[in-house]
């Protein structure tokens, strides 16, 4: 059994995933954490006597190795680590929505100090690629952004939304680090410098991040579960119900290999064997665990495992000896297989009996409604499932359906689906009233992404009266492109938009691709090339458009740029195509572009405006203060009233100038993410170096503020004519 | 003292019920004893321990469903004769397993309790107790509820013979013949009955009782009067008590108390001077124990604790440290022992595997053919649906003897499903179209690994009736899904009592008509939680209930042709009626329904809703206060400065916000019932109010007892 080597309890609250230990003075390593009333406190058991004794940071009243850092605005993201090599000690960096802040605590200085308009989510620290010096790259709204130790900004780029989680990994085993980036659209992108070089599609928001060794990497989701990337691979995962907070590498175990360290939201904090995801140890906080760090923090020469709840209790655990031969538990590990294998032994007598028992219901007399009841069904019943698209009527929507029907008289008495991202929880079940059970059902599906989805179904099969049912499990796959129902051509409609690209291939590994990826009705026969088929999608009614020419040319025609993008990538993935050069026209969606941009440029100016005003309000609080206290020793009253009446007034000016200033600002933080967004799919209409190329020209543009070039850009793919 | 045990599992048998193992009695003191056991499968199996190795003595075949196992013999000689009852045949056997007796008791039901005595037997079914002595019949007694289970005071040392039943519906009965000498209210339904120290006590006469929902105590059951001893209330929310048994574990001398409960907990209470108890140990097992003793199974001269839980796993949690202190070469051994375990199973898995992969091909090529049936017979699922007084919900508890792979939630009532912190299976709510389907609740849990048993709980609402359904999957090949079913009454949030308050103002609907005692009677069932499904013999019954919210009550009298309901709440009593006429009119029986209404009586429990109404509005209040509170202590450093009040917040935040936690929705809900009663009010003068209800809610909103009366009066 491993027990905590230290816990301490401090008196202030730490703000989830807000935790990092440093070596502010090159020696002693502190914890830094987040805590209420917008502060960082630092916790420095080591130097009693001497505290840093400046204005920015206070000693906190309630303990007396604590200091509290005032930042002022709402923390987002904290970590410490070394920033400037030639320093010889570590940096603290704090990211709110604005700002990032690198704080030499030791000096008490700021070593920099940025506005960030996109924000800072997240925050990692460390070498990414051929950069030499440490980076501090933050993720803000699709945005990732790298500064060195002066502040200066090396390293820029986009990804598809919101960034949720960062971490530096080894991912292709180069030697050098790569940028894991989770966001809020469920994607885990890996950034070679600024090349996205690998996508993965998870489930949920991914909350968290962190490199276990080589080239595997831990996640953690915002539905409770966690789990091991081995590049780019899943290796294994869990759900739980609860939330995790924090995830961290950690060999616990001493056996020279990392493992996953997880801290709940129910306090609980476990370590799972990287390979298989089991529970080698567990221990129980009292409250949700805020954040798990790993230092020396007793100076001994041991690196701990270091827990920390949001109550402020902080475990500290040393790695088991060798005489635990890695038995963490309480429990002895023969005791518990030998509970393992008796319980197998259980289950397959228990199997065995139910095979006997049904040889003999089988030899008795031939099916009676009694049976039913019990639960007894041919042996022969069939479930038989088919997806389709349809088209809805005038009570519901368009939908893609899945029909399930028994062979025989037998009843579907409810039918749960298993899905991962197409329903609000993991399952969706269909349970018809007594009366209106049959021996089919029709499942509306909808899935509001397009994506590729496995639906795991489980239908309980018996008869109207059973209180047992036979439940058959079965897998079908949902194409990614499940929502578009085939149609007529009707050039009238055609959409204006297109995207134009050639790839080499047959025609007829086109209508395989087809057949894979759309609901086509079971009747239809395309000829050779050149054809064309047209889709409608039951979200929106819009068109899409694929037509193919013999040269191999393909024009896909839709007015959403997403479904563009989502067409090329999956006929890429399809025809292991590693680079594409594609044309593309959007007038509508560039005109909407053009505006968010003139936008922008409105909101940035009146953003100046409004700092100028309130520095201008600021000077005049100032001398109306000063005129108001004057006044008072003078004993003029009656002025003194108005001065303060006054400063009342602008005090409320303020306010209202404040309100304005943050709507000003989330106005432009949503047109700044539309931008972003734009630029990401510019580059997902093309392939390989192509879509780099996009992606950095088009944020040359934006930097050189070309708007013209930005749109030639995202039409031909580079900005030379 | 510290006391430490270490857990051992010795051997899995069929599915258990309630009482069905013990440990005979040992040769000498301290000796190794024999284990007997007996399942659902009907088979009773003996067997010792032999260096952590299970040596079976003897194995009956297989029979029907074993419900109970006792130990008897001669008076004042070993106990060590083995009684099983099955199905309502009692058989007895010696302690090499010969049967020497097979009783055919000719109960029409099957056999639920047994208690043996010397040459007396005493049996119950599930309303019927009867005494046997020497397999004569002697006794009976007919009980009004459910007898769960049933003990006689030591005949040696009380020399009268006082049987004792632990009925359903919260009473001991004590009888003396066929006759009912008195009935004793516990805080619970009792489930178990022991004799306190394994004789009764001091006086012969003290007697354990455990209940479903997990209180324990003591009586003294005198001739004239019950004298209650102690009582320990269930403060950690565990389970509902199993078993019980005396045995000193913690070597003082005093008999300890061990007691095994539903969730899986097993505890040891000590006796301190005061001959109190208090807690020693517990230690949580993964499912529910069945029965537990004390004794020495393993190794000689070490006592142990031996359980048997629902899956038949016989556990013991033994005072044998689990490294002796020896030298390395002993330890060796022990492991060597382990390895041979091990390996041993593993092959018998082997052989097991190949048959099952046999099988299953035989089961698949089955299916080819059109005339075969595929029939899975039925897996035991120990469920248990009880009302929670403490927070006005309700525990679902599933158990099977398997993992559990997934359970499916579905409810054609509006219900709540509250999260449980022993729960960790994953839960996902699924939409539902509730007017083509009936549906208003699906939901899914997905569970992890290994759980065996799964604990829900459920939030009703009175007056909303239906049915709730869960079907449950385990983890076990053919897949197969088994329904249970729960009926969410009319005023699912009453539970019985058996006193209530004649002095305050009551409101009376009474019903006349062509109906018979029978059909009146089940109408409440229908209405009524804890009921007794069988209709009392009496001519005319009384049920007392209590509103486990609100702390109002009911009062139902009813014979054939007439039914009388006085309840404090107007709701209630609304409720009753609506249920009541339609239920009558789905049965085209012609009902005269009266009501009396009293006016002070809506008065009274708005004033008995006033102080849980404050209570919450002030904890609401205090817990918003506690964050800020506490930025303001980081900001100044001390909270001197702030008003007592304030600072009494601070030092109590985590109290609070325990207390907080603990009643989710509690507010939302008084509110509620508020609203049903200004609703019923005037529904019973003819009045709709509904369109003055957001009028209410705004006095809600700044609530003031006075403002409150004075709008149901002026409204």
């Amino acid at each position: 059994m491993l027990l905590p080597v230290f816990t301490l309890k401090l008196r202030h609250k730490i703000i989830p995933r807000m935790v990092a230990i440093g070596r502010y003075d090159g020696t002693h390593p502190c914890l830094a954490a987040a805590t209420q009333a917008d502060k960082v406190f630092i916790h420095n058991p080591h130097t009693r006597s001497q505290h840093f004794s400046a204005s920015r940071v206070i000693q906190s009243p309630l303990e007396s190795d604590v200091s509290l850092l005032n930042i002022n605005q709402a923390v987002s993201c904290l970590t410490a680590g070394v920033l400037n090599p030639q320093l010889g000690y570590d940096a603290l960096l704090v990211g709110t929505q604005t700002n990032l802040l690198a704080y030499d605590v030791y000096n008490n200085s700021d070593l920099f100090y940025r506005e960030v308009a996109d924000g800072a989510n997240a925050v990692v620290l460390g070498t990414l690629g051929d950069i030499s010096s440490p980076l501090a790259i933050i993720g803000g709204n699709c945005a990732l952004q790298g500064f060195d130790h002066e502040g200066n900004d090396l390293f820029w780029t986009v990804t598809g939304d919101n960034v949720h989680s960062l971490a530096l990994c080894d991912f292709d085993g180069d030697g050098k680090k790569e940028l894991l980036v989770g966001s809020e659209d469920f994607d885990i992108r890996v950034f070679k410098e600024d090349e996205i070089v690998a996508e993965m599609t998870e489930t949920e928001i991914i909350t968290s991040l962190c490199p276990m060794y080589g080239n595997r990497f831990g996640y953690a989701l915002s539905n409770g579960t966690v789990g091991v990337y081995d590049k780019m691979a899943r290796y294994w995962r869990i759900k739980s119900k609860n939330h995790a907070m924090s995830i961290h590498a950690f060999d616990l175990n001493s056996d020279g290999v990392p493992e996953l360290i997880t801290g709940w939201s129910n306090g609980k904090v476990d370590a799972r064997s990287d390979r298989t995801g089991e529970v080698i140890f567990k221990d129980n906080f009292s409250s949700a665990i805020a954040g798990v760090v790993e230092g020396d923090y007793r100076m001994d020469g041991h690196i701990q495992l270091i827990c920390c709840s949001v109550d402020g209790e902080i475990r500290g655990y040393l790695p088991g000896t060798a005489e635990m031969r890695g038995n963490l538990m309480d429990t002895s590990v023969e005791q518990d297989l030998i509970r393992e294998l008796s319980q197998k032994k259980q289950n397959l007598l228990l199997e065995l009996r139910n095979y006997e028992e049904n040889t003999k219901a089988e030899s008795s007399s031939p099916l009676s409604e009694a049976d039913g009841h019990r639960g007894i069904i041919p042996a022969n019943t069939k479930l038989h499932t088919a997806l389709s698209v349809n088209l809805g009527s005038e009570t519901q929507a368009a939908h893609a359906e899945l029909c399930i029907s028994t062979s025989n008289d037998t009843i579907i008495r409810a039918v749960l689906i298993f899905a991962e991202g197409i329903f609000i929880g993991e399952s969706h079940v269909v349970h018809p009233s007594i009366h209106n059970v049959s021996n089919s059902i029709c499942i509306p599906i909808t899935p509001p992404k397009d994506v590729p989805v496995d639906l795991h179904l489980k239908t309980f099969v018996g008869y109207r009266s059973s209180t047992q049912f036979h439940v058959f499990e079965l897998t079908r796959q949902l194409p990614r492109f499940s929502m578009y129902a085939l149609t007529s051509p009707d050039s009238a409609s055609e959409p204006l938009s297109y995207v134009n690209f050639v790839i080499a291939e047959r025609a007829q590994r086109v209508v395989i691709w087809l057949n894979q990826n759309f609901l086509l009705p079971e009747d239809t026969n395309i000829q050779n090339a050149p054809f064309q088929v047209c889709f409608t999608s039951l979200r929106n009614g819009g068109q899409l458009y694929i037509k193919i020419k013999p040269s191999g040319e393909i024009t896909v025609n839709t007015d959403d740029i997403d479904l563009a993008g989502d067409i090329i990538q999956s006929m890429a993935s399809f025809f292991a195509i590693e680079d594409l050069q594609v044309e593309a026209d959007f007038p509508a969606y560039f005109e909407e572009l053009r505006k968010v941009l003139i936008k922008v440029d409105e909101y940035h100016s009146v953003h100046q405006k409004l700092s100028a005003d309130m520095a201008d309000n600021s000077n005049l609080i100032r001398s109306l203060l000063v005129r108001a206290e004057d006044a008072r020793l003078m004993r003029d009253m009656k002025t003194m009233k108005n001065r303060y009446m006054e400063l009342y007034d602008l005090n409320k000016d303020l306010l209202n100038g404040y309100k304005i200033r943050c709507n000003n600002h989330t106005e432009l933080l949503g047109n700044l993410k539309a931008v972003n967004q734009a630029i990401q799919r510019a580059g997902r209409l093309r392939v390989g170096k192509p879509k780099n190329q996009v992606i950095s020209a088009c944020r040359d543009a934006i930097r050189s503020n070309n708007i013209n070039t930005l749109f030639r850009i995202m039409r031909v793919g580079t900005a030379s004519s | 003292m510290d006391l430490n045990l270490n857990r051992a599992d010795y051997l899995q048998v069929g599915v258990t019920a309630q009482k069905t193992m013990k440990l005979l009695p040992a040769s000498r003191p301290r000796a190794t004893q024999k284990v007997v056991i007996g399942d659902q499968d009907g088979v009773v199996m003996c067997f010792g321990v032999k260096k952590g190795e299970a040596v079976t003595v003897f194995k009956t075949l297989p029979g029907q469903k074993i419900a109970r196992l006792e130990l008897g013999g001669v008076l004042n000689t070993p106990q060590e004769k083995i009684f099983i009852a099955a199905g309502s045949e009692i058989r007895g056997f010696t302690k090499r397993g010969k049967q020497f007796l097979s009783f055919e008791t000719n109960l029409t039901e099957s056999i639920k309790a047994m208690h043996i005595s010397g040459s007396d037997l005493f049996l119950s079914a599930s309303y019927i107790y009867n005494h046997y002595c020497d397999c004569k019949d002697q006794h009976y007694y007919l009980s009004g509820d459910k007898i769960n289970d049933i003990i006689c005071l030591p005949v040696e040392r009380v020399s009268r013979i006082t049987p004792v039943l632990a009925c359903q519906d919260r009473v001991l009965r004590v009888l003396q013949g066929s006759d009912l000498m008195y009935e004793v209210e516990v805080p619970g339904p009792p489930t178990v009955l022991a004799l306190h120290n394994g004789n009764g006590g001091d006086s012969g006469e003290d007697l354990l009782f455990g209940t479903s929902d997990g209180k324990l105590g003591l009586i003294q059951i005198t001739t004239s009067s019950p004298i209650q001893k102690w009582e320990i209330r269930n403060e950690k929310k565990r389970g509902g008590i199993l078993c019980v048994d005396s045995f000193d574990i913690v070597s003082d001398g005093v008999k300890d108390l061990l007691v095994g409960r539903d969730d899986g907990m097993v505890e040891v209470y000590s006796f301190d001077n005061t001959n109190e108890p208090v807690l020693r140990f517990d230690q949580a097992l993964s499912e529910s124990v069945t029965s537990i003793q004390g004794g020495c199974i393993g190794t000689d001269g070490y006592d142990e604790i031996v359980v048997s839980t629902y899956s038949g796993w016989v556990t013991g949690l033994t005072t044998e440290p689990v490294h002796k202190e020896s030298g390395p070469g002993e330890e060796l051994k022990i492991n060597q022992e382990m390895q041979n375990k091990i390996s041993s199973l593993r092959s018998e898995l082997e052989h097991l595997q190949y048959k099952v992969l046999q099988e299953r091909e035989k089961y698949q090529q089955s299916s080819q053919s059109s005339k075969a049936k595929s029939a899975v017979p039925s897996f035991s699922v120990n469920d248990k649906f009880i009302l929670n007084k403490d927070d006005a919900s309700y525990s679902l508890i599933l158990e099977v003897q398997t993992a559990i792979d997934n359970v499916l939630i579905q409810s054609d009532v509006p219900i709540d499903l509250l999260d449980v912190d022993k729960n960790s299976a994953v839960v996902s709510f699924s939409s539902c179209d509730s007017e083509s389907n009936d549906n208003f609740l699906l939901a899914t849990y997905r569970c992890q690994a290994n759980t065996t048993r799964l604990e829900l709980k459920i939030r009703s609402i009175e007056g909303q009736y239906g049915t709730l359904q869960a079907y449950v999957t385990p983890r076990i090949q053919p897949k197969t899904c088994q329904v249970c079913q729960y009926q969410i009454k009319p005023l699912s949030l009453h539970q019985r009592t058996h006193f209530i308050d004649h002095g305050r103002p009551m409101n009376t609907l009474t019903l006349t008509g062509q109906f018979s005692f029978a059909e009146v009677h089940s109408w409440v069932v229908f209405c009524l939680p804890e009921v007794p499904e069988k209709p009392p013999a009496e001519e005319c019954v009384t049920f007392y209930f209590q509103n486990t919210f609100l702390d109002t009550q009911l009062e139902s009298t009813y014979r054939k042709g007439e039914g009388v309901f006085k309840s404090d709440n107007i709701s209630t009593i609304s409720i009753l009626k609506d249920v009541l006429s339609k239920e009558a009119t789905k049965r085209k029986i012609n009902l005269n329904i009266a009501y009396e209404i009293n006016e002070v009586s809506v008065k009274h429990t708005l004033k008995l809703i006033h102080p849980k109404l404050e209570y919450q509005l002030l904890l609401a209040k205090k817990v918003q206060l506690i964050d800020a509170l506490k930025e303001l202590q980081v900001h100044e450093g001390n909270t001197n400065f702030l008003i007592p009040e304030y600072r009494c917040i601070l030092e109590e935040a985590d109290h609070l916000q325990e207390e907080y936690k603990k009643q989710p929705a509690h507010l939302e809900r008084l509110y509620g019932m508020i609203t049903d009663l200004f609703i019923d009010k005037f529904k019973f003068k003819g009045t709709n109010v509904k369109t003055k209800v957001p009028l209410l809610l705004e006095i809600l909103d700044s609530y003031d007892q006075n403002a409150l009366i004075a709008f149901f009066d002026a409204a």
